[in-house]
């Protein structure tokens, strides 16, 4: 045997023995971390092609397509009883960058998924009774309530999220920031959560000095009713600064039924349209961005089979109805053989208030995968 | 246009009939679910075999996971029973009313919980303050207890375990565990790691120690009394009377949480396992039965 050949069988062996004791060590003492994979993909059918959104030119032609939507990767470190560590990768299809291959001297289009930083923080839960603080790039507060009470992510956003593509009005809202988020409970009537944050989100590094403030109240008087309540503050420049409301209704009484309403309002001091009056001079008229929401799921068969449905109604501008737009979505929840592959044939109705707008119809199988 | 909503109508169809199937099958098999404690599964497995044996009109199915994973069903209206080693915690009840789920408890059994060690270690007793100090990670070698001077092997269970939560609360005083424990997924798993390391403790209910067969404990293992501290009288699991007055420091019941009143088929199952028929069923498992104190608590919770 020559001497690589030998080196060779060294790490060969080396190998074995380290993945037979990492195997034996696995068996018997699971490590408290963990790696979890979430994805959801579409079968998208625009059923109409004569709307605002199916019927655009690059609707049309992408009018029968599968699409990923989302995969999130995640790891999570139990350090102990009191606290844990998260980072979650996240990929969106929505990267449609042109970039530049160097080596070819070339420009491509690159509509790859791409993974971007969603989450990292460390979990806390020791520093007051029942109490969670989070530090990091975390969850925010505004989303988060309403985000686990639809629990049909993959079907589609909550209101708050859901319609910045389709109108432009960024609300600079996000479901995850970088700051410090407290939430606990003071007993089984009340919950409390308050938030300090850069206000950029995750996809942006802070580029100001002020930060944003959010923080909430849950009541809950009577077992299944929770009536949930946030404001959040955030100054904008010297002179400007932004606030947002929320309301949050969820109904539990009902065994297998939960009713949920969520209403916002958004008021931003640099929200303001350019009025032309009668003498042909302009004026900055302000607008407000609100909504309402009403959604709930019905369990026909525990861990198989749910229905579901939702209603929004999204006014862009408070001072143009002719913005507003509705939404109505209604789908199932099925899982053949395991939770961990889910099937979600949806249908989104889409109507507008502006008469020269038609409605929409799309027809989405989503698959829902995790392991 | 036409022929796009043809397909759409097609793909609901399939879809619709295969989610018809599953309503079907679902509705031919109501089952009682019931989920949690890994030290109540085996004992509960055979109660509802015996159970069915008798009801054949009454399928259960019975899943571990942890007291944790059976309570966190029950919020989330995924079983019908869950079953837990524990107490449940404040913030649980809390989630729960948040739900509209309101948690009844019926104990079931009663545990002495085990202190194990292995039979080669010659200490026969130790304190509640050892147990703890040893399970943070604070003594780290037998000779500082009275033992063999040899390095302490820990133990345990993963902490959506009932007993794992059951100890750190009333052994431990709400602290970690040491992170040098090794985390077990089953009773059986620590037994066998006592019985294979010289140099072990660990806990599991006292169903899982004695050996049925010859009514001792199992080869390799030795059980270890409990006294509260160095003052009080030490105490053995094995000791019925001594767990039943609450002597032995780490007695606890076995319970089944239900939401609310139970629907008559799971208090019927629940009745027959409180029942003469199913407390023999605990005792031949190596568990106590409930005494008086329990039964009453049991019955008030039935209406």
């Amino acid at each position: 045997m020559n001497q690589t050949t030998q080196k060779k069988a060294t790490l060969l062996v080396a190998l074995t023995v380290a993945a037979s004791l990492g195997l034996r060590a696995q068996a018997t003492t699971p490590p408290p971390q963990t790696f979890t994979t979430t994805i959801y993909f579409d079968y998208s059918l625009n059923a109409t092609n004569s709307g605002y959104l199916t019927g655009t030119d690059a609707a049309k032609a992408l009018n029968n397509k599968f699409a990923f939507r989302r995969a999130y990767f995640t790891y999570e470190n139990k350090i102990n009883d009191y606290l844990k560590f998260r980072f979650r990768l996240d990929a969106d299809n929505t990267a449609n960058i042109t970039s530049i291959d160097f080596a070819k001297s070339s420009t491509k289009k690159d509509d790859k998924l791409r993974p971007y930083m969603k989450h990292l923080y460390l979990d806390w839960a020791g520093m007051l009774p029942n109490s969670s603080l989070k530090i990091g790039m975390v969850e925010t507060q505004a989303f988060k309530a309403a985000e686990d009470r639809w629990g049909y992510r993959s079907v589609a956003k909550t209101i708050l999220d859901g319609y910045k593509d389709i109108t432009g009005v960024d609300t600079r809202t996000s479901s995850a920031d970088i700051g410090v988020n407290l939430t606990g409970s003071v007993n089984k009537y009340l919950r409390y959560g308050a938030m300090v944050m850069n206000g950029e989100g995750y996809s942006h590094p802070e580029l100001n000095k002020y930060k944003k403030f959010g923080g909430y109240l849950q009541l809950i008087p009577v077992a299944g009713l929770n009536v949930w309540g946030y404001a959040e503050t955030e100054k904008l420049s010297d002179s400007a600064s932004a606030r947002m409301y929320k309301v949050d209704v969820y109904f539990d009484m009902i065994p297998k039924l939960n009713v949920s309403g969520e209403w916002f309002t958004y008021d931003s001091d640099s929200f303001f349209n350019k009025v032309t009056q009668p003498d042909l001079s302009t004026v900055n008229k302000h607008y407000n961005v609100g909504g309402f929401s009403i959604f709930g799921t019905y369990k026909i068969i525990i861990d198989k089979l749910n229905v579901f449905a939702r209603f929004d109604s999204y006014t862009p501008d408070s001072t143009n109805d002719n913005k507003n737009l509705g939404l109505v979505i209604v789908g199932f929840d099925w899982a053949p053989i395991h939770s961990s592959w889910k099937i979600q044939p949806n249908v989104w109705l889409y109507s507008y208030k502006d008469p020269v707008k038609k409605g929409d119809i799309v027809a989405n199988l989503t698959f829902f995968l995790s392991f | 246009m036409k022929n796009k909503i043809m397909k759409i109508i097609a793909i609901a169809e399939v879809g619709l009939a295969l989610m018809g199937a599953t309503l079907l099958l679902a509705q031919r098999s109501k089952m009682i679910q019931i989920k949690g404690s890994d030290t109540m599964i085996n004992l509960v497995q055979i109660l509802a075999e015996e159970y069915m044996a008798k009801n054949p009109q009454s399928p259960i199915a019975v899943l571990g996971g942890g007291s944790g994973t059976g309570i966190s069903a029950l919020i989330n209206n995924t079983c019908d029973i869950a079953d837990t080693s524990r107490d449940i915690r404040e913030k649980e009840f809390n989630l729960a009313w948040e739900k509209g789920v309101k948690p009844r408890l019926f104990a079931i059994a009663v545990d002495g919980l085990s202190i194990i060690v292995n039979s080669k270690n010659p200490l026969t007793k130790l304190t509640m303050g050892q147990v703890g100090a040893i399970y943070r990670g604070e003594v780290k070698n037998w000779k500082a207890v009275g033992g063999p001077d040899m390095q302490i092997s820990l133990y345990g269970r993963q902490s959506n375990s009932g007993t794992y939560v059951f100890l750190q609360e009333h052994v431990l005083n709400n602290k970690n565990y040491s992170p040098d424990m090794k985390e077990m997924n089953g009773n059986a798993q620590i037994i066998e790691g006592v019985r294979a390391d010289e140099a072990s403790i660990g806990y599991v209910g006292v169903g899982y120690v004695i050996d049925k067969a010859t009514g001792k404990p199992g080869t390799g293992l030795k059980i270890l009394n409990i006294s509260k501290d160095e003052k009080s009288q030490e105490f053995s699991p094995l000791d019925k009377q001594a767990v039943d007055t609450g002597k032995y420091p780490i007695a606890r019941a076995l319970y089944q949480a239900t939401n609310g009143k139970p629907r008559p088929d799971v208090a019927a199952f629940i009745r027959w396992e409180i029942g003469p028929e199913g407390q023999k069923i605990v005792e031949r498992e190596g568990f106590y039965t409930i005494g008086a104190a329990y039964v009453e608590k049991n019955e008030k919770n039935f209406k």
